[in-house]
């Protein structure tokens, strides 16, 4: 089996708290993108953007783990995000098929 | 060589590549930069020792979800330009609500714990499929099994969904 | 556990039913199924198992509130119309099918041991709703509904998830009893700070999915976009599993910071009481009305979570039963009378059209009657002891702690009975022009027998009681 040495050499190096940096900031833009876009798919990617962010965090607390949870935990993440993107994007199209768009502004049939 | 270079060089891309996602106005290139931002987290994987789980992060992720989205968004034509109606004080908020955020994590983040990285019992093949495979069988059968309730719904709610009935026109 | 395992057969077996050519077959048959999940539920009584490496632990508090859940899911299979009438654009056997697995992450809500079960739940059962939300196909609302419940709750769980990853990074495991001896038994360095903040996340995604304030915006359109039937199912059922889920998981594991969770919870339960109740009495459509009503209830049931005392377990489970008999009764009878005089295509869901009511059908009016007066909480109803039970939980803990909460939650409880009487005085006191309703013979007994279970439990509330 290879074994990766010059990998083990970087890795070991960089702090777990610069990973958890990094997935803390690409929450908060993953959370911008839920508040500011109006079109439903760009809001999905936001949550999409959301769910790697928790994702990366679970597996940089992995790294101390060996019993490796937080990268199992990863694993069933991305296995509910497909499943969740494939009834999202059935939605979607239901709600052009009837409003012709996918803007969160005009499909809003309640308040009229 | 500082190898932490590696890791700015990876962050910079992944954020500037996320930030992407918001500023562009067209949804196809947000998508392509939302793929990039993957990529980005793959690496990111691999420099935590999580090989199998990088792989299946590009498969799945950039892999299935994004080619359905970008499939969704050439399907329904969405290529015009959508103008934001949200006000200036809205996109205000949504900045300033993302940044208390992480202002919140990172001050949570400064008294973390970090024991030092043993290297001489350190298992650099701990991501590999074998023992993933081993601690999925073992401790998270339940889930596993039960995850597939939550694909029969997803299989059967978009089927029922997304089906043409009889008398709606095909777009 | 062997109710789980049952359940996803039947959900399957009810798919492949889809197939006959008759429709009438599936009905009795999901009942059947719920009967036999409900059966095999309750073979573990006395009984405490823990399965799969600290996955699901099962008890006679995981088998109460499951019992709940399994019947609420029952009433409501129950009172749905054969879809006999609308072959091309109804598809009973999914629904059918979608709402027991949608259960089966319910009960993996109540008897989780591991955070990643109560995630995987929380997931099937929320995109089960998402798609029930969205099923009626021709209605605008309907999908409207369907896709502003899925972006807000897919928001929810991305937040719920990054709390998740926080407390793992804190305490280093995902295991109920594993992070309870970390917060509890105080570790040497003192407590992580990304605990506090994981937990915060985590509450905000919970109290999201129960429809708490101020995470409670996306409720109303979405309880009213929905078919009602299956509004009648998620008002229900998510609430009984989320609180389940809630008290679960801050009690065994986060009662070493009992002083963080508490307060923030407080603050939460006096919003949603507020909110609540006072937009629930500017509805002018019953069914936001019992939207509202819905969020109100949260917050009393969130009084009960925020005491924390030994008995707030059998005031919940007390409150949930009574709340969801109650809540399937009032939306059986809004069904029946929405439909009899649509506008513009759509079910008539005014207070207007309940006028007369108690003239027409005198068994629909009293039904009626009873359900709205025991989720007000007057006597001699089983919301009245719910209430009763929740409050003395808030008393048992202190009245310097929760006096405030208290104080508001019985001045709300006031202005409740305003818009709940509302729709008595229609049905009873007002004049309507309309016809009769037909009733068929299984939702005839559905009402009585929910009204019984109302006044039954308001008179002996001890009967229950005692198993909780």
């Amino acid at each position: 089996m290879p074994v990766f040495y010059p990998l083990l050499a970087v890795n070991s190096a960089i702090p777990l708290s610069y990973f958890v940096l990094a997935s803390a900031a690409l929450f908060s833009i993953g959370l911008g993108v839920v508040v500011v876009k109006r079109n439903a798919i760009v809001v999905l990617m936001g949550v999409e953007l959301m769910l790697n962010a928790a994702n990366l965090n679970l597996v940089a607390f992995s790294r101390y783990d060996p019993d490796l949870k937080g990268q199992m935990f990863g694993l069933f993440v991305i296995v509910v995000a497909a499943a969740e993107a494939v009834v999202a994007l059935a939605i979607v199209l239901l709600v052009y098929r009837r409003f012709q768009t996918v803007d969160l502004d005009e499909v809003n049939e309640m308040k009229r | 060589m500082n190898v932490n270079y590696i890791w700015y060089f990876l962050t910079f891309l992944t954020l500037v590549s996320a930030i992407m996602v918001v500023v562009v106005r067209n949804p196809i290139h947000s998508v392509l930069y939302l793929i990039l931002t993957f990529f980005c987290i793959s690496a990111h994987y691999v420099l935590l020792n999580a090989q199998f789980l990088a792989a299946v992060n590009v498969i799945v992720y950039a892999g299935a979800i994004m080619v359905l989205f970008l499939f969704v968004i050439m399907f329904l034509n969405l290529r015009e330009y959508t103008a934001e109606s949200k006000t200036n004080l809205v996109k205000l908020g949504a900045a300033v609500l993302g940044g208390v955020l992480l202002v919140i994590i990172v001050a949570a983040l400064r008294s973390m714990q970090i024991e030092p990285l043993n290297k001489a019992t350190y298992n650099s093949q701990v991501g590999m499929v074998e023992s993933l495979g081993k601690v999925l069988f073992r401790d998270y059968l339940l889930p596993f099994e039960l995850i597939t309730v939550l694909f029969f719904v997803a299989m059967v709610g978009a089927v029922m969904l997304g089906k043409r009935e009889t008398g709606e026109r095909n777009f | 556990m062997l109710s789980i395992i049952s359940l996803s057969l039947f959900g399957i077996l009810n798919l492949f039913l889809g197939f006959l050519k008759s429709r009438r077959v599936l009905l009795p048959a999901t009942l059947l199924f719920i009967a036999l999940a409900f059966a095999a539920n309750l073979l573990d009584w006395n009984h405490q198992y823990v399965y799969f490496r600290d996955m699901l632990r099962t008890n006679n508090l995981f088998i109460n509130f499951s019992s709940i859940i399994l019947l609420t899911t029952f009433l409501t299979v129950a009172i749905s119309r054969s879809f006999g009438t609308d072959e091309e654009h109804t598809h009973p056997a999914e629904y059918y099918a979608i709402m027991l697995f949608s259960v089966v992450g319910a009960l993996m809500m109540v008897g989780f041991e591991n955070l990643i079960m109560l995630f995987i739940g929380l997931e099937i059962l929320s995109v089960s709703l998402y798609v029930l939300t969205g099923s009626d196909k021709r209605s605008l609302r309907s999908n409207e509904a369907a896709l502003k419940y899925f972006l807000m709750g897919s928001f929810a769980t991305g937040i719920f998830l990054f709390g998740i990853a926080l407390v793992y990074g804190a305490t280093g495991s995902f295991n109920l009893s594993a992070i309870g001896s970390y917060v509890s038994g105080g570790p040497t360095t003192g407590i992580s700070p990304l605990l506090y903040v994981g937990l915060l996340f985590i509450l905000a995604g919970m109290l999201f999915k129960v429809s708490a304030a101020p995470f409670h915006f996306w409720t109303p359109d979405v309880y009213d976009g929905a078919p009602t039937l299956f509004t009648a199912f998620m008002s229900t059922v998510v609430k009984t599993a989320g609180f389940a889920a809630l008290y679960r998981l801050l009690t065994v594991s986060f009662t070493g910071v009992y002083g963080l969770w508490w307060q923030v919870l407080t603050g939460v339960t006096v919003l949603t009481l507020l909110v609540g109740n006072i937009t629930a009495v500017y509805q002018s459509s019953v069914k936001r009305m019992l939207a509202y009503s819905s969020v109100s209830h949260a917050g009393y049931l969130l009084i009960a979570v925020a005491a924390k005392t030994p008995q707030s377990p059998s005031a919940i489970l007390f409150y949930s039963l009574a709340y969801s008999i109650a809540t399937i009764t009032g939306f059986a009878v809004l069904i029946l009378v929405a439909e009899q005089k649509p506008i513009e295509g759509r079910p008539d869901e005014r207070y207007e059209a309940f006028n007369g009511l108690a003239k027409r059908n005198p068994l629909l009016a009293f039904s009626l009657a009873v359900s709205m007066v025991s989720l007000a909480g007057i006597p001699l109803t089983a919301g009245f002891w719910g209430k009763f039970f929740v409050f003395s939980t808030a008393v048992d803990r202190g009245m310097t702690n929760m006096g405030m909460v208290l104080v508001v939650a019985v001045l709300m409880s006031v202005v409740g009975v305003y818009y709940y009487f509302r729709v008595i005085i229609a049905s009873y006191l007002k004049t309507g022009d309309s016809e009769p309703i037909g009733i068929r013979p299984l939702y005839r007994f559905i009402l009585v027998l929910t009204t019984a279970l109302t006044i039954g439990l308001g008179l002996f509330p001890d009967v229950v009681r005692q198993l909780f």
